[in-house]
C-alpha cells in the first residue's frame, strides 16, 4: 500500500465546513486511481492531504491520520523522509513556474537542485524527465516562451525530474486543448508502471479510460471505491452526475446497470 | 441583423502577423463555436471584437458600426465579453453588486438595474448565493458569477472565452442552457473554447482558426460527424455522437438529449420484445 | 515601459550579479553622500552613459517617465515658487539617480542568476529565494493590470477623462489585482513546497556565474568610493 487515509477529516482555516469527513481508502501501485467527484467534493484536497501540503501549507486542521510511503507527510519527519519521492502536479501551469529559469533544463532541474544533488545526477535526471513526456527539443527554450501545451509537458518533467515513487496530478489536462490532453493522458500509462499514479479529475469521460480504480467523493466523504464500472457503472453516481456522458446517456435511455462507461462497452451491451 | 463581421481582417504584433485576411459574418441569434489549436490567434479575434485592439488591415463591424474609433467602453453597450479567468475583473463585495456594476456604469434606474440583476442571477444559476462574496464561492461558480454580470450587461453579441473550463458536468449544462436562452431571444454568441461537448449541445455552426484564417465554417453537426476534418483540426468528437456513430442511430444526432431518444427508440422495441419472451 | 528583466548581452547582463547590486547600493548611498548639487548631477550623468553603453536605452525611458512629475514639482517648489534652485537641483539628482540605478539593476539581473550567485556564496535558499520572487513581482503584477484593466473596460468602465472618473476607477482596478496577486502567492507556495523548496539540503546552483576580475575590482573600488565619500561627508 503506498497511501493510506484512515479516518481522515480535513477543514481549511476560516471555513465552515470539512473538506473531507472520515475518509478510509488506500491507494496502490497496480493501477492508476482516480479520485473524482462533483466539483467542491474534496479530490483535490484529497491529494493535498496525501502530500502533506494540507495542512503543512494549506493551514486547517486534520484528523485521522494519512500514511504515504510509510510516513506521515505533513510531519517534519515524513517531509525529510520523503523529500524527492512525491510529485504534485497543480492545476495551473504558470504558477508552477520557479521564476528562476532561463532555460527549460534548469528549470525542470529545479527540484532536484533543491534536494542539493550533485550537478551531474540532475543532468541525468533532467534528460530522463524530458525524454519521459517526449520534450527533448524544448530543453534550450526560455520557459516564459512557452505555449500552453509545451509549459505543460515542462511542468510534468518537472514535477516528475526527481524520479518520485507517488505521482499527484490534480485536474492534469484543465487548460489544455484536445491534442495537448490527448498526450498527457497517453503518458500516464507509461509513467504508472513505474510509480503509483493518483489523478483528481472532474474530466471523467476521458479519466476513467486508464484508471484502473476509482475513489468518489461527495461532499468530502468517500462514498464508493473499486473498479470503473462497480464506482461509475450505478444508478446513484450516474444520478449524482459524477458518471461518464455514455453512462449518463444509457441510464436515460433505458439500459439496466450497471451502465457501460464508453463507447466500446455500450456497443458490447448492445450486440448481447 | 447582422451582429458582427469581419472584413478581410489582418492583425500583426510587431511583425509577427496573427490574423491574414479573416472574413466571417454573425447574424443575430446565431451560435458560433470557434475552434483552434492554441496560439492560432482566436483570442487576438476577440479582442478585434471588443474593440482591444484594431485590425492593421481590412475592417470589424459590430452591429452596423466598424470599431477603428470605438473604444471598448463604448462597444459594452453591444458586445458582452466573458474572459477565461474571472478573478481578473471580480471586486464587488457580492455577487448581486458584481453583477450590477455593468448596468449600474449605464446610470440606469435602480429599479431597472434590480430586474437586470434578477434575471441574470436565475439564469446563472445564482439566486441562493447573491448575497456572498465572489472570493468565498469555489472557482466554477465564480465562472458563473462573470457569466451573470455580462448577461446583465444585454449585450447583443456575447463573446466567452473557455466559458466550460473548470465547471464539471452541472455547470457546463448551467452554461448551455444560457446559451440556447440567448438564442431564442436573438442574442448572437460566439465562444471560443476546445469543449466539442460544449459546442454539440448548443452550437448550430463551427468556425476553426488555423494559420491565421478560417480554415472551416460549417454546420457544427457536419463537422462532428466528419472524423477526418475532426482529425485535421485535432479536434475530438464527443462521447455522445461517438455513441450516436458507432450505433448509428436514426439520423446519427449529435446532441445528447437527441442521442439519448434515439437509443431509447432503439431500445424500446427490443424490451418489448424480451417482456413477451 | 517595462521595470524588471530585460533579455541582452551588454555589458551589465555579462556582469556578475553581485556588481550590478552593489552598483545600485552605491548610487542609493552616494546620492546622498556626495556634495549636492553637483555630486548628485553627476551620478545620475553618469547613469545615463551607463545605461547607453550596457544597451539599455529603454531603461532611460521608464526613468524619465516616473522622474519627469517629480522634477516639475520640484521645479514649481523651488524654482518658481522659492529660490533656491540648487536644492531644487540636488534633490531632483537625487531621485533621479536612485531611479535609475534600481532600474538598470532590475533591467540586467536575472533572479534566477542573483539566488545561484547568493546560493554558490552560501546564503539560505529561504532568504534567496524571496528575493528573486520579489524582483519579478513587478513585471507579473503590471501584466495583470493590464488583463484586469481590459476586462473591467469591456464591461463598460470608461478610463482617462475627468479625475474623478479616474478615481472611481481605482477599485475595480486594484482589488481583483491584489486578490489575485494573492490567491496566486497561495498557489505558488504549494507548488514550490511540493518541488522541494523548503528542503534543508543546500541547494545546488545550476547556472552559477562567472565572477571575473573586472567584477571584483568594480565592487571593491565602489565600496571604496563610498566609504570615502561617505567619510568626507561626516568629517566636513
Amino acid at each position: 500500500m503506498t497511501i493510506r487515509f484512515d479516518g481522515l477529516g480535513f477543514r481549511y482555516p476560516g471555513s465552515d465546513h470539512d473538506a473531507l469527513r472520515e475518509v478510509s481508502a488506500s491507494v496502490g501501485r497496480e493501477t492508476i486511481t482516480l479520485v473524482t467527484g462533483r466539483l467542491g467534493s474534496g479530490c483535490s484536497t484529497l491529494l493535498l492531504a496525501a502530500a502533506g501540503l494540507a495542512p503543512h501549507v494549506t493551514g486547517g486542521t486534520r484528523q485521522g491520520t494519512v500514511t504515504t510511503l510509510g510516513h506521515d507527510p505533513a510531519s517534519a519527519e515524513g517531509r525529510r523522509a520523503l523529500a524527492g519521492r512525491l510529485g504534485f502536479l497543480l492545476p495551473t501551469p504558470w504558477t508552477q513556474l520557479s521564476g528562476m529559469a532561463f532555460t527549460v533544463r534548469e528549470e525542470v532541474g529545479f527540484g532536484p537542485a533543491n534536494l542539493g544533488w550533485p550537478r551531474e545526477r540532475i543532468d541525468e535526471a533532467v534528460q530522463r524527465a524530458l525524454v519521459r513526456v517526449r520534450a527533448q527539443h524544448l530543453e534550450s527554450r526560455d520557459p516564459r516562451t512557452l505555449s500552453g501545451g509545451e509549459l505543460h509537458r515542462v511542468v510534468l518533467a518537472s514535477v516528475t525530474a526527481t524520479d518520485p515513487e507517488v505521482l499527484l496530478l490534480d485536474e492534469p489536462v484543465l487548460e489544455l486543448d484536445s491534442a495537448g490532453a490527448r498526450l498527457v493522458y497517453d503518458l500516464l500509462p507509461a509513467m504508472a508502471s513505474e510509480r503509483t499514479v493518483v489523478v483528481a479529475s472532474t474530466d471523467v469521460d476521458r479519466a476513467a479510460e486508464v484508471a484502473g480504480r476509482v475513489l468518489l467523493l461527495d461532499r468530502g466523504s468517500l462514498v464508493a471505491q473499486g473498479s470503473p464500472t462497480e464506482v461509475l457503472g450505478t444508478a446513484s453516481t450516474v444520478a449524482m452526475g459524477a458518471s461518464t456522458t455514455v453512462a449518463s446517456i444509457a441510464r436515460s435511455a433505458g439500459m439496466n446497470a450497471p451502465f457501460p462507461l464508453n463507447v466500446a462497452a455500450a456497443v458490447r451491451c448492445l450486440a448481447r | 441583423m447582422t451582429v458582427l463581421r469581419f472584413d478581410d481582417a489582418w492583425f500583426a504584433y510587431g511583425d509577427r502577423p496573427v490574423l491574414r485576411g479573416v472574413s466571417l459574418s454573425l447574424e443575430a441569434g446565431e451560435t458560433v463555436a470557434l475552434f483552434g489549436p492554441n496560439g492560432a490567434g482566436k483570442t487576438t479575434l476577440t479582442k478585434l471584437i471588443v474593440g482591444l485592439l484594431h485590425p492593421g488591415r481590412g475592417a470589424v463591424w459590430v452591429c452596423g458600426r466598424g470599431t477603428q474609433d470605438r473604444k471598448p467602453e463604448q462597444l459594452a453597450r453591444q458586445v458582452a465579453y466573458v474572459f477565461q479567468h474571472p478573478d481578473q475583473q471580480l471586486f464587488e463585495r457580492s455577487v448581486s453588486a458584481e453583477v450590477a456594476f455593468a448596468p449600474r456604469l449605464r446610470a440606469l434606474h435602480p429599479d431597472d438595474v434590480d430586474t437586470l440583476v434578477r434575471d441574470a442571477l436565475r439564469r446563472a444559476g445564482l439566486e441562493t448565493v447573491a448575497d456572498e462574496h465572489p472570493f468565498d464561492l469555489p472557482p466554477a461558480q465564480r465562472k458563473l458569477v462573470a457569466l451573470a454580470a455580462a448577461l446583465a450587461q444585454q449585450p447583443q453579441l456575447l463573446v466567452l472565452d473557455e466559458p466550460t473550463q473548470g465547471l464539471d458536468r452541472s455547470g457546463s449544462a448551467r452554461v448551455v442552457e444560457v446559451v440556447r436562452g440567448l438564442r431564442a431571444e436573438g442574442v448572437a454568441v460566439l465562444a471560443v473554447t476546445h469543449d466539442s461537448a460544449f459546442v454539440a449541445e448548443a452550437f448550430g455552426r463551427s468556425l476553426v482558426l488555423d494559420g491565421g484564417t478560417i480554415a472551416h465554417d460549417g454546420p457544427t453537426a457536419a463537422l462532428i460527424r466528419d472524423g477526418s476534418m475532426l482529425a485535421r483540426f485535432g479536434l475530438t468528437r464527443p462521447p455522445a455522437a461517438s455513441l450516436s456513430l458507432a450505433l448509428d442511430l436514426s439520423e446519427r444526432p449529435v446532441r445528447i438529449d437527441e442521442v439519448t431518444k434515439a437509443l431509447a427508440a432503439r431500445l424500446a422495441p427490443r424490451y418489448l420484445h424480451d417482456s413477451n419472451a | 515601459m517595462i521595470i524588471g528583466f530585460v533579455t541582452g548581452t551588454g555589458l551589465l547582463h555579462r556582469a556578475h550579479p553581485f556588481t550590478g547590486v552593489t552598483i545600485a547600493l552605491a548610487v542609493a548611498v552616494l546620492a546622498f553622500a556626495l556634495p549636492a548639487p553637483v555630486g548628485p548631477a553627476g551620478l545620475t550623468v553618469m547613469l545615463v552613459l551607463l545605461a547607453l553603453v550596457a544597451g539599455l536605452p529603454r531603461v532611460l525611458v521608464t526613468a524619465l517617465t516616473f522622474a519627469a512629475p517629480f522634477w516639475a514639482f520640484l521645479f514649481l517648489i523651488h524654482v518658481v515658487f522659492g529660490d533656491n534652485p540648487a536644492r531644487g537641483l540636488a534633490v531632483a539628482g537625487q531621485i533621479t539617480a536612485m531611479l535609475l540605478g534600481s532600474l538598470l539593476v532590475l533591467a540586467s539581473v536575472h533572479p534566477g542568476r542573483l539566488v545561484d550567485a547568493l546560493l554558490t556564496a552560501g546564503v539560505p535558499f529561504s532568504v534567496a529565494y524571496p528575493l528573486a520572487a520579489t524582483l519579478q513581482s513587478v513585471p507579473r503584477l503590471q501584466a495583470r493590470a493590464g488583463a484586469i484593466l481590459d476586462a473591467q473596460r469591456c464591461r463598460g468602465l470608461a478610463v482617462g477623462g475627468s479625475l474623478w472618473r479616474r478615481v472611481r476607477a481605482v477599485v475595480p482596478l486594484a482589488i481583483p489585482l491584489v486578490l489575485g496577486a494573492l490567491a496566486e502567492v497561495d498557489e505558488r507556495a504549494l507548488a514550490l513546497e511540493a518541488r522541494g523548496a523548503g528542503s534543508p539540503a543546500r541547494h545546488t546552483p545550476l547556472n552559477p556565474p562567472a565572477d571575473s576580475h573586472l567584477d571584483r575590482a568594480v565592487r571593491w573600488s565602489l565600496l571604496l568610493v563610498v566609504l570615502l565619500a561617505v567619510g568626507v561627508r561626516i568629517a566636513s
